[in-house]
């Protein structure tokens, strides 16, 4: 096995206030002929600069500070990359509709790339259409025709992964490549890449934040942390018994499909952003560590060999314990749910929208009957178009039903008075999916969780003062964060003040739409234990939207699985998961990753 | 941090100028106001006192030219540059009120359409597309011969061709706000129509508001010239850039400082207010902002 391409001791550093920083710390890896390597990492990590390393197009204020690239043995320089590009060296980008021009058919992009790489225009036909068919596109003529707004997020991919692979290149870096699709595209996608990988025997960089999915695709993984690779060794190893504390938590801050409940383990503070890491000395991971010492603080960690094959930076005493120590991991309290008279009931409710063309009818929600008991977590989970959220906004009374009642507390709110009307918005509230979309910017975060005191006439500043430091408690932010605007906000913070102003009300339901999509593992773990406490400990109830599986078992009592409008399965959340019915719940179920790194995935499974 | 947040807002007019079109711009603005407010203070003569012993005068500094006419006198004898220092004020009250009245009657309905859409949308939409279709300038002209001369039917001609300007523009900004998850959350607690449209639409559109408010200004400067120039704005006896470029064209040959001095008020001003405009969108666009303090 010859070796693609090294990383040897890369650094990239950056100025900040007259400092250089290094976003890439020596940064060390290897990929060899036919294998796949992961970069994990959650946002922040350097991982995408690996890939600006590769692509030789670093943005002016970073500099190639130390170390040496090597591409086929032979030094890489940037400008070595940029001529390679496309060539020997080719990307899969992270979202497959952004990366396609939107005004020209997929046959001239095909085209225009098969030029770039100075292949014979007699064969651009048959050539395209060969390398369709083989990322598993039926048709490949007729798809040559389309345009990308035509085709779905899954099929632009397949498209883009048969244009990284056209010019046979010996190294493709895909970043990110399944992060935009649904469980099920994912899982195809990542076959797909799989297959043509090891036909063409190329090396593959595999940018993810998923854990467990680079560890069933890749050969090899390398977990980064603030511009540092904290470890590195073989994918299962990785997985199965991860020796840094921070691979150990990335692996616990997804909850599991299979065994018993843990409360997910989180770790304090944030990913350094430019700033911190320039104070950080030592371990970049310190100030998160469960187990640091001083030790850490001052001793840069260096990659060393623990088990074959198999390195972890972590400086002074973490090293001698790594691998005995296990995080003591706490079962899930109880739910109590009340028997007592449903907070939330659907009696065949449906939605209807008029489509495009007069006398078509698109269905977002076919009939459907459910109650929501007090203090129960409803899951409701599906792909993207299944109508998830719009159950969520016939839920809150955003949007009316077409057909059906909707009964909050046994009234029906179509025949509700206002003065009902506005004692229903008390039981009930939203909490938004983008915080970014939810927040207004020019308010304060003060002015925001208690917004709705506004309603109030004569309302003092002191009593709105001690409501939002009430809010700030019960979401666990720091009350010193009241004056901020949401931009001075991290993205856990914003989400939790999301989650506070629907608080403000004192909610008997929230409903919270993909409210952990969109975020960083640690933080998603953060926000989901934030929903469990709010419901064990004040009894409110949830009905959580997602397209996380592993999120809804970790949360919900009780699942609805949706498709096309329709709820195809529902019941107990184990007894769903543990032995699902209907065929598309056992497609989804199919298409996580598993906890057990040596079971077969992507598995062979037939599309419903 | 909490300091960071509380001098943000107090700050952010130091950091608007610290753009240099801001800056060019606001300084021309600051200057033709200032102009304008002090006219009588800054004008060596009356600007409609005849002087017919000394008509066509050139400029001080040509042979012939005297110190009492800076820039020489018109057919009549009358002292160009106090006329052109008189003119500003003409100028300046028709940019603020007319810009002004266009923006209140262009954003109310805009918001109004934008945020509630259906039949009044429809309708006002509709509305807005005839109305764009008549050329502004006749249609300013037209008005003008309808309502008869005046300062204020040069200001009610101008709202009128120019609200939909703003209605057009500002209107697909709320289209945008409105669907913005803030603004369901507040309708999901129970807030009423107009408070959503004034707490939470308004803010979110100021900034292009304020935008095209300082674009406005400078477009009724020129309307205003253009329609004094055809003589239908303001009666002969009040100080007008317009008037003067008509007056100024017979003698275009003898004495060009004639038009050239009004041309030059026009330039002046407008390319204040555009250039203020411009620099305003871009330190009032919070994307631009940060990319550029990133970099």
């Amino acid at each position: 096995m010859s070796t693609v391409l090294e990383f040897n001791n890369v650094s990239v550093n950056v100025k900040v206030a007259g400092t250089e920083v290094a976003l890439l710390r020596n940064v060390s890896f290897s990929v060899g002929q036919g294998r796949i390597l992961g970069l994990v990492g959650e946002s922040g990590a350097g991982k995408s600069m690996v890939g600006r390393v590769l692509s030789g197009l670093l943005p002016s204020n970073l500099r190639f500070a130390s170390g040496e690239v090597r591409f086929q043995g032979n030094v890489l320089t940037g400008r070595d990359a940029r001529a390679f590009l496309g060539r020997r060296i080719a990307f899969i980008p992270q979202e497959p509709l952004s990366a396609l021009n939107p005004v020209l058919t997929i046959r001239q992009q095909m085209f225009e790339h098969l030029k770039h790489l100075k292949i014979p225009r007699a064969q651009w036909q048959s050539y395209s259409v060969a390398r369709l068919a083989e990322v598993g596109l039926p048709e490949p003529e007729a798809m040559l025709l389309r345009y990308p707004h035509q085709l779905s997020g899954g099929q632009c991919q397949r498209i883009l992964i048969a244009m990284a692979f056209s010019g046979d290149p010996e190294l493709i870096v895909a970043d990110e490549p399944t992060t935009a699709l649904d469980v099920v595209t994912q899982a195809q996608i990542i076959r797909v890449l799989r297959e043509v990988q090891r036909r063409h025997n190329t090396a593959v960089i595999l940018v993810t934040h998923d854990l467990r999915m680079a560890a069933h695709v890749c050969d090899e993984v390398a977990v980064m942390y603030a511009g540092d690779v904290v470890e590195r060794g073989p994918a299962a190893t990785v997985l199965e018994s991860p020796l840094h504390p921070y691979a150990w938590s990335l692996k616990n801050a997804t909850p599991s499909l299979e065994g018993p409940q843990y409360v997910l383990p989180t770790l304090a503070d944030l990913m350094p952003g430019l700033k911190d890491m320039a104070e950080l000395k030592g371990c970049r991971f310190s100030r998160r560590c469960p187990t640091r010492d001083e030790v850490c603080a001052r001793t840069v960690p260096v990659l060393e060999q623990i088990v074959d094959g198999h390195f972890v930076a972590c400086a002074g005493n973490c090293r001698a314990q790594a691998g005995q120590r296990q995080p003591e991991l706490h079962v899930l309290p109880e739910p109590s749910i009340s028997a007592a008279q449903p907070l939330l009931e659907f009696r065949e409710v449906s939605r209807v929208y008029q489509g495009r063309s007069k006398g078509t009818l698109f269905h977002a929600l076919r009939p459907l009957s459910l109650t929501v008991r007090p203090g129960e977590l409803v899951g409701v989970v599906g792909e993207s178009g299944s109508g998830k959220s719009t159950v969520a906004r016939l839920m809150v009374g955003l949007i009316e039903p077409s057909d059906g009642e909707v009964l909050i507390n046994g009234l029906s709110r179509a025949s509700a008075t206002a003065a009902q009307q506005a004692e229903m918005r008390k039981v009930i509230q939203m909490v938004f999916q983008d915080p970014d979309s939810a927040l207004n910017p020019r308010r304060t975060v003060e002015r925001l969780v208690t917004q709705v005191l506004d309603l109030q006439p004569g309302i003092t500043p002191q009593a709105r003062r001690e409501a939002a430091e009430r809010l700030m408690n019960q979401v666990g932010i720091a009350t010193d964060a009241l004056h901020r605007f949401s931009s001075q906000l991290s993205g856990g913070q914003k989400q939790r003040v999301n989650i506070a102003r629907a608080l403000c009300m004192a909610p008997q339901l929230l409903v919270a739409d993909e409210i952990v999509s969109g975020l960083d593992v640690s933080v998603q773990a953060l926000i989901m234990n934030l929903l469990l406490t709010l419901n064990r400990e004040l009894g409110i109830a949830v009905v959580l939207i997602s397209h996380d599986l592993s999120v809804i078992r970790y949360l919900c009592h009780r699942v609805l699985v949706m498709r096309e409008g329709y709820v195809v399965e529902q019941g107990d959340t184990e007894a769903v998961f543990s032995n699902p019915k209907h065929p598309y719940t056992r497609t989804l179920l199919a298409s996580v990753p598993p906890d057990d790194a040596n079971a077969v995935w992507p598995r062979e499974v037939e599309v419903v | 941090m909490s300091t960071l947040a509380a001098t943000s807002s107090r700050s952010s007019v130091g950091a608007w100028l610290a753009h240099p079109k801001v800056l060019v711009g606001g300084l021309l603005v600051l200057i033709f106001v200032c102009v304008a407010v002090f006219a009588p203070w800054l004008a060596p003569n009356d600007p409609n006192a005849q002087d017919l012993l000394a008509t066509l005068l050139p400029p001080m500094w040509d042979e012939g030219g005297l110190a009492q006419y800076p820039l020489g006198t018109d057919s009549l004898g009358r002292c160009v540059f106090s006329r052109l220092i008189y003119g500003s004020r003409l100028a300046l009250l028709v940019a603020v009120v007319a810009a002004t009245g266009a923006m209140v009657l262009g954003t109310v309905l805009a918001i109004i359409a934008g945020y509630m859409g259906g039949m009044f949308d429809r309708v006002t939409s509709a509305i807005v597309v005839l109305w764009m279709a008549f050329p502004p300038v006749v249609f300013s002209m037209m008005l003008m011969v309808g309502l008869g001369t005046g300062v204020v039917n040069v200001i009610l001609a101008v709202v009128l061709v120019d609200w939909t300007r703003f209605f057009r523009v500002v209107r697909a900004e709320v289209l945008v706000a409105r669907h913005r998850e803030y603004v369901y959350a507040a309708q999901l607690l129970g807030f009423s129509h107009v408070r959503i449209m004034l707490a939470e639409v308004l803010p979110s559109v100021a900034p292009l508001i304020i935008t095209l408010f300082s674009l406005q200004m400078g477009v009724a400067i020129i309307v205003e010239a253009l329609l004094s120039f055809v003589g239908l704005s303001v009666p002969s006896d009040v100080v007008a850039w317009g008037v003067m470029l008509a007056d100024g064209r017979d003698q275009i040959y003898q004495a060009g400082w004639n038009l050239l001095a009004p041309v030059c008020g026009i330039i002046f001003a407008v390319l204040g207010f555009n250039l203020l405009s411009d620099g305003l969108r871009i330190v009032l666009d919070p994307r631009l902002k940060k990319r550029g303090s990133d970099a």
